[in-house]
């Protein structure tokens, strides 16, 4: 029993190795409960409680397809999870719903203009649910045979046996298909189903003529019938298309074999035209079923008054899918105009969003956040490990430069650089890092407070907003944290003590 | 299908044709959009050739689908399906003769006495005793004329490694046929060069 559970163990590792580790990769769901109550860390999500339970009940909305033709806005400071939620909700959609996702300033494309780029992702976040037959095929595995070459490069060669109750029939693979059994782990006595067109390996269970075999199979195997009659079958299919897809199948220059290079190019608004009526046609014959997605526009701050004017008109059509945008910004310059809007978005289009805002994490929930993204990326951290302590900042302070120290290095050797002959008073940039090392630093000051035992007394106010933290602590504006930084370090290298006072108890 | 609606689609189709290589071969567009391509041998008069341009639900190209004929030579895209038919496996092929129906199938290397065809759910269904082939062929000259497949006019026979089965038409699929031809016939057909056919 113990080696089964230890294989299974082994088995899950191997799937979640081969998917990319990328920066929202651990989210999986909105993590609500089934009255839409957010639960506090679940599906990786954490804290936001109130912004996830909006999104859920958008979410349902979408489900139910009445809130086609909307926007939302998910506005808040960086880094407070915007397009987490947006991940979630992708994920708690499911597999059927289209969901794309694209950052505002991918519109800026040389190859097509602007609203092209829009009208696409618009038509790629609408689905059409047809039923579409397609040959699978259908049998009991019968014999796999891999042949690999000996010198271990090349092609490997395969033959996969398969038997109905009539007939037996040999197949050959090709490399993917291999490899695609091997991860699915199928072998003989398998009864699996192969849909002919796209490869999908559905293994449906194991033949009841094994049952009897003295193989370890787990309790959850289940046993089913050898299939009848003839192994290749037509079988009508339901399965979502979206109107991109079809547009590009259509689109004469390109043909459906540009789906798999992504290389589109403009389409036609002729061909879109045809499309749109032909999908009105099947609708209304009952052949087909119209399925809104999503269209998730991180940064939308990026888009200029063009594209926002377009999605107004846009999100007027009958077929338009529920827009969702994140933006991190204020009140703000709409881009290509002098005007200045909320979250740089015209009022108009502001108008018909609903708003959903996300507050910065409390340091509880970073910690939560933290702990996932390392079993995410499989690195194990002491508990201590998740409080940073003087030593640590110590350590980050000989290596990176702040924000302060930078600009105090340029204005000292700016001369040395190139293009310095550009006139001065432009503003010196400051490598991100150095702005995120400095964030961390000006955090850290703001948190912790060392007594004479060293022992760290932690205070939440990193998540204030400036104008709270004004309020209360007038005296820890940004430039004044740095500065007692700096003379909390020379104290404590000259006098090799470390008793350190805040800039609040001076 | 009833015989007269079948015949109705053909006289109603724009029609294209032109004698090459021996062969009067006709281009049809149905009404309904379909495609389809025969070829008649011009001192018989027998369709050697049919074959339907097949198209997707969505509008893509399937490419031609062979109903009588050799099939079009099969290019290896294993590497894009993943999987295919292996070479050895058998491979059906269907041939009309002046007075019957016939399929070949090809690559059959089992012993003599393991085959049956019989008819049945309208179907032409062949069998073998050992469980390694089975095959449901449907008859699309039957179905077009109305008929239901007849077991009496069934015959097979085996030798090199092929399984020869024959159906001899029906009075009225020959019927059916007929008026078809003559229709064809009627048809101004161009001796030769490229010719242009409607496809929409």
């Amino acid at each position: 029993m113990a080696a089964v559970a230890a294989a299974k163990c082994q088995e899950v590792r191997e799937i979640t190795r081969i998917e990319r580790i990328g920066a929202h990769s651990h989210i999986r769901g909105l993590g609500l409960d089934d009255s839409l109550e957010p639960r506090h860390v679940s599906q990786g999500m954490v804290g936001q409680l109130m912004a996830r339970r909006a999104a859920g009940v958008v979410l349902e909305m979408i489900k139910d397809g009445k809130i086609a033709g909307r926007a939302i806005l998910l506005a808040g400071q960086p880094g407070t999870g915007k397009t987490a939620i947006a991940m979630g909700m992708a994920q708690a959609l499911g597999m059927d719903t289209p969901f794309t996702s694209m950052a505002g300033s991918e519109i800026y494309s040389l190859e097509m203009s602007k609203t092209e780029a829009l009208t696409q992702a618009i038509r790629k976040s609408i689905g059409v649910r047809i039923k579409e037959e397609t040959e699978i095929i259908e049998g009991e595995v019968v014999e796999i045979q891999v042949d690999r070459p000996a010198t271990g490069v090349g092609a490997k060669v395969g033959k996969l046996t398969l038997k109905t109750t009539e007939m037996e029939t040999i197949y050959d693979l090709g490399n993917k298909m291999i490899d695609s059994l091997m991860k699915e782990k199928v072998q003989a006595g398998d009864v699996i189903t192969i849909d002919k067109a796209t490869g999908k390996i559905n293994r449906l269970g194991r033949s009841f003529t094994r049952a009897r075999d003295y193989d370890a199979t787990g309790s959850q195997t289940r046993f089913v019938q050898c299939p009848e009659g003839e192994l290749q079958k037509r079988k009508e299919v339901v399965h979502t298309v979206t109107l991109h897809e079809i547009d590009v199948i259509n689109s004469r220059t390109h043909g459906f074999l540009a789906l798999f290079s992504g290389d589109t190019g403009e389409i036609k608004s002729e061909v879109r035209d045809q499309i749109n009526a032909k999908v009105a046609e099947w609708r209304e014959e009952g052949k087909a079923e119209i399925v809104p997605g999503v269209l998730f526009i991180d940064e939308v701050h990026m888009l200029d008054i063009e594209c926002f004017s377009f999605l107004n008109r846009a999100l007027e059509n009958e077929m338009a899918p529920v827009v969702i945008m994140a933006t991190n910004r204020g009140i703000t310059r709409i881009r290509g105009t002098n005007y200045k809007s909320p979250h740089g978005i015209p009022i108009d289009l502001l108008d018909r969003m609903i708003i959903v805002q996300t507050s910065p994490y409390q340091e509880k929930e970073l910690k939560e956040i933290l702990k996932i993204r390392c079993e995410e990326e499989d690195c194990e951290m002491a508990d201590d490990a998740l409080t940073v302590n003087i030593d640590d900042v110590k350590r980050v302070y000989s290596l990176f430069l702040d924000e302060n120290r930078s600009t105090q290095f340029l204005k000292e050797y700016q001369d040395d650089f190139m293009f310095n002959e550009i006139p001065s008073g432009l503003i010196l940039s400051v490598s991100s890092v150095s702005v995120q090392i400095q964030d961390y630093i000006a955090s850290y000051n703001n948190k912790c407070i060392c007594d004479n035992d060293q022992q760290i007394i932690k205070r939440e106010n990193r998540t204030m907003s400036p104008q709270k933290r004004q309020k209360e602590f007038p005296d820890l504006l940004r430039t004044e944290i740095h500065s007692s930084f700096f003379r909390k370090k020379e104290i404590s290298s000259r006098s090799n003590q470390s008793i350190l006072s805040s800039s609040r108890r001076q | 299908m009833a015989p007269e609606e079948w015949l109705r689609l053909i006289q109603n189709a724009t029609k294209t044709a032109i004698i090459q290589d021996g062969k009067r071969k006709v281009h049809f567009l149905m009404e309904d959009g379909r495609e389809m391509v025969e070829e008649y041998h011009l001192q018989t008069n027998v369709v050697v050739r049919r074959a339907w341009k097949e198209k997707g639900k969505l509008g893509q190209d399937v490419g031609w689908k062979v109903e009588i004929g050799d099939p079009e030579p099969r290019q290896s895209n294993i590497e894009i399906y993943g999987i295919e038919e292996s070479s050895s496996t058998p491979f059906i092929t269907r041939r009309i003769t002046k007075t019957a129906l016939e399929w070949r199938i090809r690559n059959l290397t089992y012993p003599q006495n393991v085959y049956s065809v019989t008819a049945d759910d309208n179907t032409i269904t062949v069998r073998t005793t050992n469980k390694k082939y089975f095959k449901k062929i449907i008859v699309p000259d039957l179905e077009r004329a109305g008929l239901k497949v007849e077991q009496d006019r069934i015959s097979f026979i085996y030798q090199f490694n092929t399984l020869v089965i024959t159906y001899k038409k029906p009075p009225a699929l020959l019927e059916l046929e007929r008026k078809v031809l003559d229709e064809i016939l009627q048809l101004k057909a161009r001796k030769d060069g490229d010719v242009q056919c409607p496809t929409s």
